[in-house]
């Protein structure tokens, strides 16, 4: 008996439902970053909210990667519904703690498809991943250090002020 | 009058069957075809994914356990599909057995020919 589902598309259904998972959150994340960068506009925090316009960008491109890997693969990717998207925040401070915590859950997921990856031996779609993993690297590097920024440079006085102004500059280099 | 022949049952490959119905495979038309609830229908790879999606998406549970006075009938549509089954709640757990075993029989499929004859050969 022929192989069939295999000729057709390269993806386990496990894997393919974990992608589509993973496509919905990147969505969500975009939308999240997009309404983080709505609420420091708002308050007057320009540069933050030109940080978080271009975060929602990437999370959207991430999201197309995903979303044409599982097309390319001959899966069916779908395209997601996003809803509940915080749209207010207690503090300048805490937009960047959600911001880590974000990236944090998105890493973690990652890693949730390798592991699966792995123990399929599905080493075409865990070559796809590493990708991610390097992207991760630098999404998670660039917001641990604007909450940093938090601390280093403190709130009081023109703080505020001074973070805004510094958060656009994180760049984030290997070596 | 329209003559209507069916590929010899040869090239057919039984998936999986219970006491409702069966699947077999065709192998030369890479499809699978349905034998359930009186008729055979034929499946391309698109297609058996939507019924699988659409039965396993049957809450049955709520089914059962709802009293609202409507019949126990759930239509199943297929998109871009010839085949349609109205199926009473029996049949509903029946056909998703039916697809549980098939997927689980082609799951083990792919395995063997994961490890041994993409190996091999």
């Amino acid at each position: 008996m022929k192989d069939i589902m295999r000729v057709k598309c390269l993806l386990s259904s496990d894997v393919e439902t974990l992608i589509n998972q993973q496509i919905k959150k990147e969505a969500h994340s975009s939308a999240i970053y997009l309404s983080m960068a709505s609420w420091c506009n708002r308050n007057g925090y320009d540069g933050s909210a030109d940080y978080f316009f271009a975060q929602a960008e990437e999370e959207r491109l991430h999201q197309l990667k995903f979303f044409k890997y599982v097309l390319d693969m001959g899966g069916n990717a779908v395209s997601p519904e996003i809803t509940q998207v915080k749209a207010e925040y207690n503090s300048f401070r805490e937009v960047f703690e959600e911001a880590l915590e974000q990236e944090i859950s998105v890493t973690q997921s990652i890693k949730n498809i390798a592991a699966r990856c792995h123990k399929e031996q599905d080493f075409v779609t865990l070559e796809f991943l590493n990708w991610f993993f390097k992207e991760q690297r630098e999404e998670e590097y660039k917001a641990r250090r604007a909450v940093e920024l938090f601390d280093v440079i403190g709130e009081e006085g023109t703080g505020r002020w001074q973070i805004d102004k510094h958060v656009g500059q994180i760049t984030y280099s290997e070596a | 009058m329209q003559n209507l022949t069916i590929q010899s049952s040869v090239d057919f490959v039984e998936v999986f069957s219970t006491k409702a119905g069966a699947i077999y495979q065709s192998d030369l038309e890479n499809c699978w075809y349905v034998d359930f609830a009186g008729k055979l229908a034929r499946f391309d790879y698109r297609n058996i994914l939507k019924l699988k999606k659409a039965v396993y998406h049957i809450d049955i549970e709520d089914l059962l356990l709802n009293n609202t006075k409507s019949p126990d009938v759930e239509i199943l549509f297929i998109c871009a599909c010839d085949h349609c089954y109205v199926l009473s709640l029996i049949e509903i757990i029946a056909l998703k057995e039916l697809l549980q075993g098939t997927f689980v029989m082609l799951e083990l499929n792919h395995i063997i020919y994961d490890r041994l004859h993409r190996i091999i050969s």
